[in-house]
C-alpha cells in the first residue's frame, strides 16, 4: 500500500468514527464508540503495517519514543492529582466529636463533571504529545534547511 | 541533565567525493533523507548500527567518517 492510500484510509476511519460518535451520542449508548475506537485504532494499525514506502528510521523512533515519555511524565502528574482528589471525595471520613445524625453519604462528581474533566485530561494529552513532538522534531533537526 | 559529547562527521565530505545526494545515501542505507540532514548538521548523533553502516556505504572505517571529541563535552537537558 502506498502513503497516500494510507492517509485516505486513515481519514476514512477517522470519519467513521466521528459518525459513530454522534449515532452513540444520540442513542446514549458510550459501549458503541468505545468498541467503535478500539476497532478502529487496530485497522489504523494494520495499514499501516501493509505501507510500504514510509521509511520509520531510528531518529523518528527516538523522537516518538522522547515525546511520548515527556507527556507521560506531566499527565501522570496531572492525572493522579485529580484521582487523589477523586478519592477523596469517596473516602468517608468520620467527624470528630461524632454527630447523632446519620452517617452521610459521600459526595460523589455528577458524571457530568466527570465527562467534563476527562474531556480536559484527553486534550491535555493530545496539546502536551503534539507539543513535545514539534519540540523534539526541531531538536533533532526536523526543520533544517536544506542546502541542497 | 544529560552529559553529551559532540560527535562530528564527515558524511558532507564524504557524499560529495562519492558524488551523492542525501537522497541516494538516504536510501542506500534505509533511513529518512532527513535524518542524513540531522547527522550532517549535528543535530542527531546515529546509532552504532546506523554509524557502521554509513562508513561501509563509503568502504571505509567508522573513525574516518565519525570523529569523537571528548575534549568538548557540552551538557544538555
Amino acid at each position: 500500500m502506498k502513503k497516500n492510500t494510507f492517509y485516505l484510509v486513515f481519514g476514512c476511519i477517522a470519519l467513521a468514527l466521528l459518525a459513530i460518535f454522534w449515532y452513540s451520542v444520540e442513542l446514549h449508548i458510550p459501549l458503541l464508540i468505545e468498541i467503535a475506537f478500539i476497532v478502529g485504532i487496530v485497522l489504523v494499525y494494520l495499514a499501516k503495517r501493509k505501507v510500504t514506502d514510509m521509511i520509520n528510521d531510528e531518529r523518528d523512533v527516538k523522537i516518538t519514543e522522547q515525546a511520548t515519555a515527556r507527556t507521560m511524565q506531566v499527565f501522570w502528574v496531572v492525572f493522579c492529582a485529580f484521582s487523589i482528589g477523586a478519592v477523596m471525595e469517596i473516602l468517608h471520613i468520620p467527624e470528630f466529636p461524632r454527630q447523632a445524625s446519620p452517617i452521610r453519604p459521600p459526595v460523589l462528581l455528577p458524571p457530568r463533571m466527570m465527562g467534563y474533566i476527562q474531556l480536559g485530561l484527553l486534550c491535555l494529552m493530545i496539546f502536551l504529545y503534539v507539543g513535545f513532538r514539534i519540540y523534539y522534531a526541531k531538536k533533532y533537526g526536523d526543520f533544517e534547511t536544506d542546502e541542497e | 541533565m544529560e552529559i553529551l559529547k559532540p560527535m562530528k562527521n564527515k558524511i558532507k565530505i564524504f557524499r560529495a567525493m562519492h558524488n551523492l545526494t542525501q537522497e541516494h545515501l538516504a536510501q542506500a542505507i534505509g533511513v529518512n533523507r532527513q535524518t542524513i540532514l540531522a547527522i550532517e548538521k549535528e543535530k542527531y548523533i546515529p546509532s552504532l548500527d546506523l554509524a557502521f553502516k554509513i562508513s561501509r556505504y563509503f568502504g571505509v572505517n567508522i573513525e574516518e567518517v565519525f570523529i569523537f571529541d571528548e575534549k568538548t563535552p557540552t551538557i544538555i537537558s
